[in-house]
């Protein structure tokens, strides 16, 4: 029999809500010492990764998290038998505990902004123009022009990345007052200016969505998209590799959800 | 307490092309089928090339802006840079491989340059 794998929760009880998982199938728990794998039985091993598929095993995640803490596993995990669970249970007890008790009472919730880039980059240019140049714009020489035009390219770069970090410093000051712990990307794009994950306790989930507010009113201009609560995607930290919690390569099929959600279900304000 | 997740924005256009954006620039795998071998190796080649020249080209400016170069040496400098340059566009176009096509994605580290 295989067992499709949704997530590790910080629970050996049953599952007092019904839910439905992958294939219409019944989800439940299956306990190892004071914890569980929460599966549903399948027939076949999923080929594709279908939105709706992603969506399913997302929506039976998000049900967990109202009543405990979850270790989402990566989408597609089917084990061949309750045997080898519970020896992968066994072998990783430790991390997975280790990691329930860190993500107890925590959410993830993820923060981008874009910037205005086009008219950053406009001001630099302006500065720069009126600031001293170190070379002389009389220089005629091909190879000299080339540098003018590199070295104004570097200033460029250099400011917008300055820039960049000053904002970052400013919005992070404020939601890192609430949060346990973060990972920020800075300017994935040129227009992205951050694509971050923090992770919140429970009781401070006001006071952080506070934060974003007061950054969204001081700066109008930048665009921003709040996402959360959701499980520690992020955050799981294994001491050995298992292969079935979430993985930086799968980063883009969670990000596809999201973006599924921006468009199906979001609240649009 | 909410504890199903939301997505809140006010411009959900433009950051699903910012995220696509940034998701599509790089292959995750090099491709290396035999009919594209050649391709796939220039790429890598030019790739660390590239990733020296500039490393090179970054360290002059360095120079340049802390004054350290005198015009002499400007002049120098620029024209091995400039030469380096066009012979990488001219590999380039050899090999049919655009500038954003010349990267590694490093998986956890990010991408090469």
């Amino acid at each position: 029999m295989k067992l499709y794998l949704y997530g590790i929760i910080d629970s050996s009880n049953q599952i007092k809500e019904t839910i439905y998982g992958l294939e219409g199938a019944g989800v439940y728990n299956i306990p190892f010492c004071d914890i569980g794998a929460v599966v549903s039985e399948i027939g076949q091993p999923i080929q594709e990764a279908t939105e709706g598929a992603v969506l399913e095993h997302q929506a039976v995640v998000e049900k967990l998290m109202a009543d405990f803490t979850v270790l989402p596993v990566r989408f597609q995990t089917v084990i061949d038998g309750r045997d080898n669970l519970l020896s992968m249970m066994q072998s990783y007890y430790k991390d997975l505990k280790d990691n329930l008790e860190r993500l107890h009472n925590k959410f993830e919730f993820g923060i981008k902004v874009i910037w205005p880039a086009g008219k950053v980059k406009e001001n630099i240019v302006k500065a720069i123009k009126s600031n001293e140049q170190k070379m002389s714009e009389s220089d005629a020489s091909a190879s000299k022009r080339f540098m003018k035009k590199k070295f104004d390219k570097y200033r460029m770069d250099k400011e917008f990345e300055a820039k960049a970090d000053k904002f970052i410093k400013v919005m992070d000051i404020f939601f890192s007052k609430f949060t346990a712990e973060k990972r920020i990307e800075k300017l994935k794009t040129e227009n992205l200016l951050l694509d971050a994950v923090y992770l919140v306790e429970k009781d401070k989930v006001s006071n952080f969505r506070e934060a974003f507010e007061h950054i969204k009113s001081a700066r109008p201009d930048f665009k921003y998209l709040f996402s959360g609560p959701w499980p520690a995607y992020n955050f799981v930290v294994l001491s050995k590799k298992s292969g079935l919690l979430r993985e930086p390569e799968q980063a883009d099929l969670f990000d596809k959800v999201t973006q599924s959600q921006t468009l199906v279900g979001a609240k649009i304000i | 307490m909410i504890t199903s997740g939301i997505v809140e924005t006010d411009a959900a256009e433009e950051f699903i092309e910012e995220i696509e954006k940034s998701q599509d620039v790089l292959p995750k795998k090099i491709d290396a089928n035999p009919k594209t071998v050649e391709k796939g190796l220039a790429k890598l080649v030019l790739t660390l090339i590239e990733l020296i020249r500039k490393l090179l080209e970054k360290q002059a400016m360095r120079r340049v802006e802390a004054g350290s170069l005198s015009d002499e040496q400007i002049e120098n400098v620029g024209e091995t840079l400039m030469k380096l340059e066009n012979k990488m566009e001219e590999l380039k176009e050899i090999f049919g491989l655009k500038d954003e096509e010349l990267n590694l994605n490093l998986g956890p580290l990010g991408d090469l340059m």
